[in-house]
């Protein structure tokens, strides 16, 4: 019988003791027999760079924790995202997190990422991605289980022996976004995957990924997952107080931050339409710099973390957590990033915003008039800055857990004139309803920023 | 930061207490301003609604009477504990959770002004005087505004690193 078959033999009801030891014996005499056969070719664009690495988690609860890799301490200065390794390691970073095995095979130029990564010098905490109740898995449905299964065992043995492989990022968020996280099949089949994965690779520990931590989840994953090795923590606003909710909740093994930088569009102030006001480019440098401070002075029992996120994507709006700009250009974060890592600023920083005159900022106006806006942003090397303004509506779909979203478009014609000062004139769309104002500048020289102001037309 | 509500179930005003808040009340110059029963979870309501409506000159006025009654109380209560109450009894310390969650409503109203010197203040009084100042989240806990203040002042400082 195949690996994966004797793995859906098995169901998705609860699993005494006795039968997770025999499954972890089922799956180390596959992998035996598996290694006896001759290799299989490897599918087109896998990973060729080999020599795998060893990582482990040393210490305890009592004298603290520490990851070493290959023997050396190794503290996690990461980024969630796939962009640009060689932009990440000059700021000091030094991993990238994927939020599955096929991001770690996305060709970076003319190879796959993971192996761009690696010639930077750059670990890959690799992410597993589970299925989510809300999206219709079924964590008691025995075949999609094992289907599961299937996958994460696959891309475990494809990335196993990456000498860039960190960490097995086991799932994300797969306990739902809100609420409790405490549902026990879900835990239940988390350590199931977690002995699985160590079966087949014992020299990379698993590191599930949560939303938050309440003292509920935390009671679950206690006793439905006690065998995973780091937990995996997603946490924004309230960030600087994860590591006290976990003690205060009994937990005592290692964690890591999985996501953070800057509070969230649910953990702001609203305009009076209900539209989350944004931070501005310099509070989420500044936000992401001291979130980084709070995560690192727990040394004792936290491994590190990974700011959300490096690349862009729309997610309230197209600016919220990206700290590049969609042509690959960082920002103030990423500047404020290099300085908690190095301890120094970038030789080339981002353009700051300096002044705003912003009549639009959380206003309602009429529809279709003609209103002068200012936002003047200086480049640190005093490079000539340019400036793109567009006028969005305000995103109509929402989702939950950083779900997909699709980016409203800009209105036509919205921008009458800009000058090369941060002046505009913007001309308020013909249609009632919310919108943003957004700009973009950028240094020519690999920098950049972008800033938006929340309005509403009035019919 | 979350939108944060004081806490839900209050204990009434001692009788003391209000006859005098509403003498202060009359016999302050002539406004427009409604504030309602003068009670401390009342004030800092209406600070709240104030700076969601972006009526920033509106909630300073609720913040400064919440001050003007409540704050010698509130420093009377902070310096009567010595670490947060549990959930149950943070009512107990009504003045402090109220003129704490005042001054964050107060710093970030003066952060929406773009006035940094004036919101930094209030941020750093709160962080220094008011520590065990707790505010109810309609979410369902309590958050501490002296602890939000103090990452904001680090963010602050941050800020002006920035610009050198």
């Amino acid at each position: 019988m195949t690996l994966h078959r004797q793995l859906a033999s098995w169901t998705a009801a609860p699993l005494g003791a006795s039968t997770l030891r025999a499954l972890v014996a089922a799956v180390a005499a596959g992998l035996a027999s598996s290694e006896a056969a001759p290799a299989a070719e490897p599918a087109a664009g896998a990973a060729r760079v080999s020599g795998g690495s060893v990582v482990r988690v040393s210490g305890d609860a009592h004298s603290g924790y520490r990851l070493l890799r290959n023997g050396e301490p190794f503290v996690i200065r990461g980024v969630g995202g796939t962009a640009r390794p060689e932009l990440l390691a000059s700021c000091g970073g030094n991993c990238l997190r994927t939020w599955s095995a096929a991001a770690a095979d996305e060709r970076a130029g003319d190879r796959p990422l993971i192996d761009a990564a690696h010639e930077h010098g750059i670990a890959v905490t690799i992410g597993l991605w589970l299925g989510h109740e809300r999206h219709g898995f079924d964590y008691r449905d025995p075949a999609q289980v094992a289907r599961q299964r299937e996958q994460v065992e696959a891309a475990v043995r494809r990335f196993k022996d990456h000498p860039a492989l960190l960490a097995w990022g086991l799932g994300n968020e797969m306990e739902g976004p809100t609420g409790d996280g405490d549902g026990a099949a879900v835990w239940r089949e988390v350590n199931v995957l977690a002995e699985l994965v160590r079966a087949i690779d014992p020299n990379h520990p698993v590191m599930p990924v949560v939303a938050n931590v309440n003292p509920a989840k935390l009671r679950a994953i206690r006793e439905h997952a006690p065998d995973i090795d780091i937990l995996g923590v997603n946490a924004y606003g309230d960030v600087a107080g994860v590591g006290a909710r976990l003690r205060s909740a009994g937990w005592t093994k290692p964690y890591c931050i999985t996501e953070y930088g800057l509070p969230g569009p649910w953990e702001v102030p609203l305009t009076a339409w209900n539209a989350p006001i944004e931070p501005s480019s310099r509070q989420k440098a500044a936000a992401t710099f001291v979130a980084h401070a709070d995560i690192m002075a727990d040394s004792r029992q936290c491994l590190g973390a990974h700011a959300f996120l490096w690349g862009q994507k729309q997610e309230a709006t197209a600016s919220w957590f990206g700290m590049l700009l969609p042509g690959g250009e960082k920002t103030p974060r990423v500047d404020a990033l290099t300085r908690a890592w190095t301890g120094s600023w970038p030789a080339d920083r981002a353009p700051l915003l300096k002044e705003i005159e912003m009549p639009l900022e959380n206003a309602r106006v009429a529809a279709g008039i003609t209103i002068a806006v200012r936002a003047r942003y200086e480049d640190p090397e005093g490079a000539a800055l340019s400036y793109a303004w567009e006028v969005v509506a305000e995103s109509s779909d929402r989702r939950l857990g950083g779900d997909a979203e699709r980016r409203p478009e800009p209105v036509a014609a919205a921008i009458v004139r800009a000058g090369d000062d941060g002046t505009a004139v913007v001309r308020t769309p013909a249609t009632s309803g919310p919108y943003r104002l957004f700009v973009t500048v950028r240094d020519g020289a690999g920098s950049g920023c972008i800033d938006n102001w929340a309005f509403f037309v009035e019919p | 930061m979350t939108h944060c509500t004081p806490a839900i179930k209050r204990r009434a005003l001692l009788p003391i207490h209000l006859p005098f808040a509403l003498l202060l009340g009359i016999t302050t110059a002539a406004t427009a301003q409604d504030f309602g029963d003068f009670k401390s979870w009342t004030l800092t309501s209406k600070a709240w609604q104030a700076l969601e409506r972006q009526q920033y000159e509106e909630g300073l006025t609720f913040i400064a009477k919440t001050k003007e009654l409540y704050e010698a109380e509130a420093v009377r209560q902070q310096a009567g504990l010595s670490d947060f109450l549990p959930a149950d009894k943070a009512q107990e310390a009504w003045a402090l959770n109220d003129v704490g969650t005042c001054y964050f409503i107060e710093a970030q109203i003066r952060e929406r002004q773009r006035d940094a010197a004036a919101a930094a203040a209030a941020y750093k009084k709160l962080a220094s005087s008011y520590r065990f100042a707790q505010c109810w989240d309609p979410k369902g806990w309590f958050w501490r505004p002296a602890e939000a203040a103090a990452e904001k002042v680090k963010q602050m400082d941050f800020d002006s690193l920035l610009d050198k």
